[in-house]
């Protein structure tokens, strides 16, 4: 796993031709059910169950569920990871330096921020 | 429904057993959200106990996070948890219309102290306006709540919204009427009503 591969997954999964059709209905399957769970209905779960088993997905639909609910709660709570992309533990001050104040790709800065401190070290 | 729930007579886990008569007496969930989990018996536990946890035990009242747990079902469009009623909550006195005030226009409702108006409104900004979720929210909530009060109500409308979301894109209904008698999908749906 690359932060590019994940940033391919988030942004550009549709066209991008490093996922199986499979995977592509997961992350379909997990941007709707944040942003547009109307648009899950009987005819999706059909396309589903071409690719997984029930089981399979009533992981997926819980395990998603869970995490639509949970990252908006400790959104609210404003606080960071402990340490950096680079594995250095750091203050929350330091960590929302290095991360940034919204949730983007760790290429888009993140990564760099913490090399730089690490090097001023 | 868009999953098949396993049937009961297949289900012969004996933990997931001791939770479906949790189920059946608790009636939020009711036995159909354990037998939709069952495809997953691991996943079916730890969910359930999660969710038992979070809405009939801990220290905020139960009636108060019963009205919430309505408040962000009808948010979600769950047709399944917004129908269910928990048996403790109506033992415990909640009506549905307490409920509904609760649902509607809590702020200016005298029937909820300042507590609990933060409470619901902390459910009612938490999916709707987030950004307003912020620091100043929690300074208020912390001068009527302990922060693990905060906490477990903030954990409860997360966890709970969530699966919400899950269970109305499996356009499920409850398993039994008002009364507690089985009803089939199509049965709920009619009594019910395919809106919440």
């Amino acid at each position: 796993m690359t932060e590019e591969l994940i940033d391919e997954g988030i942004e550009n999964y549709e066209k991008s031709t490093r996922f199986s059709d499979a995977e592509k209905i997961a992350l379909r399957y997990s941007e709707w059910m944040a942003t547009a769970p109307e648009r899950i209905d009987a005819a999706f779960y059909g396309a589903l169950k071409k690719h997984y088993s029930v089981a399979e997905i009533v992981e997926l639909g819980s395990y998603i569920g869970f995490n639509v609910g949970y990252h908006t709660f400790f959104g609210t709570l404003d606080f960071y990871p402990m340490f950096t992309p680079d594995g250095r533990l750091v203050s929350q001050e330091e960590s929302r330096r290095v991360y940034g104040d919204r949730p983007v790709s760790h290429l888009k800065g993140a990564v760099q921020r913490a090399a730089s401190d690490n090097d001023a070290e | 429904m868009t999953i098949d729930p396993v049937p009961l007579e297949l289900i012969d886990d004996p933990g997931l057993k001791e939770r479906l008569d949790q189920a059946q007496e608790i009636q939020t969930p009711d036995p159909l959200f354990l037998q939709i989990m069952a495809h997953v018996p691991s996943y079916a536990k730890a969910v359930f106990d999660a969710m038992y946890r979070s809405h009939v035990l801990g220290n905020v009242d139960h009636k108060l996070k019963e009205i919430i747990r309505i408040q962000l079902a009808r948010l979600a469009k769950d047709t399944y948890f917004a129908n269910l009623r928990s048996a403790k909550a109506r033992q415990a006195g909640l009506t549905e219309e307490m409920i509904e005030a609760g649902c509607g226009d809590f702020e200016n409702d005298e029937g909820f102290s300042k507590a609990e108006k933060w409470a619901l409104r902390y459910a009612y900004l938490m999916f709707r306006e987030r950004n307003r979720v912020d620091k100043t929210f929690y300074d208020e909530g912390k001068t009527l709540y302990s922060e693990a009060e905060i906490m477990e109500l903030g954990a409860f409308i997360a966890f709970h919204y969530g699966l919400q979301v899950f269970m109305r894109t499996l356009q499920a209904f409850p398993a039994q009427d008002r009364d507690g008698n089985p009803v089939s999908q199509e049965e709920s749906a009619a009594l019910y009503g395919t809106t919440v």
